[in-house]
């Protein structure tokens, strides 16, 4: 309809999105212990209606990290090999809680637009009713 | 001279030019009631599936706050004219 409620809703696709992306950061941490875990990563795509882009962003689609997953040493364990070694999962906890921060900071940024096309249109209305 | 036949000529003539016409400002006030309707009613769609269906938190927002700007909108521009009518109204004539 106008800039502001376009404003408000792209705003909100970025909260959405960093949201989505935060949930993904979580599921990757809470199996940072599982064997065989790849580390799942999203990317960011710009949403598109009927053929034009509306500026919205949209989480894509999800991607297996293919690097080479950690060797735990542990003979006792059912999925040992003949070496003693298992699959264990390629989360590192580090990047992780990067991710996690860089989403909250974008997600801050996307709020703080939100209300400030609030306060802006807020504001316009306020100066008529007087 | 028959004065009130010229006072009825008169009387005509300006009745046209105060009649209403639909114009662009009527269109524009429509349209304008009707994306209000479709905002207010996004946001009822929005809130029931929130509480019965766990729908996106963030939808809810946006669509509340959508709506608070609208109904604000609305409201303000409903004073404006309410007072202009009445401003008309105590016009001595």
């Amino acid at each position: 309809m106008t800039d502001f409620s376009d404003a408000i809703s792209v705003a909100t696709s970025g909260m959405k999105a960093q949201a989505s992306r935060l949930r993904h950061v979580s599921e990757n941490i809470a199996n940072t212990d599982t064997p065989g875990y790849r580390r799942k990563a999203i990317t960011f795509e710009e949403m598109v209606t009927n053929g034009r882009a509306t500026g919205e962003v949209a989480a894509g689609a999800l991607r297996l990290d293919q690097t080479e997953l950690k060797q735990i040493y542990d003979p006792t364990h059912p999925l040992a090999d003949a070496t003693g070694h298992y699959d264990g999962s390629n989360v590192s906890l580090l990047i992780e809680i990067a991710d996690a921060r860089e989403a909250q900071r974008s997600y801050e940024a996307n709020l703080k637009m939100f209300d400030q096309v609030r306060q802006m249109s807020s504001a316009l209305m306020e100066l008529l009713r007087r | 001279m028959d004065i009130s036949a010229l006072v009825a000529q008169n009387y005509a003539a300006s009745k046209t030019a105060t009649a209403p016409e639909a114009s662009g400002a009527a269109n524009a006030f429509g349209s304008a009631a009707n994306n209000f309707l479709a905002t207010l009613q996004t946001s009822e769609a929005t809130a029931m599936q929130a509480m019965t269906n766990g729908a996106d938190p963030h939808a809810l927002v946006e669509a509340l706050a959508q709506t608070e700007l609208a109904v604000q909108t609305a409201v303000t521009v409903r004073d404006r004219v309410v007072e202009a009518y009445q401003e008309i109204l105590r016009m001595p004539v």
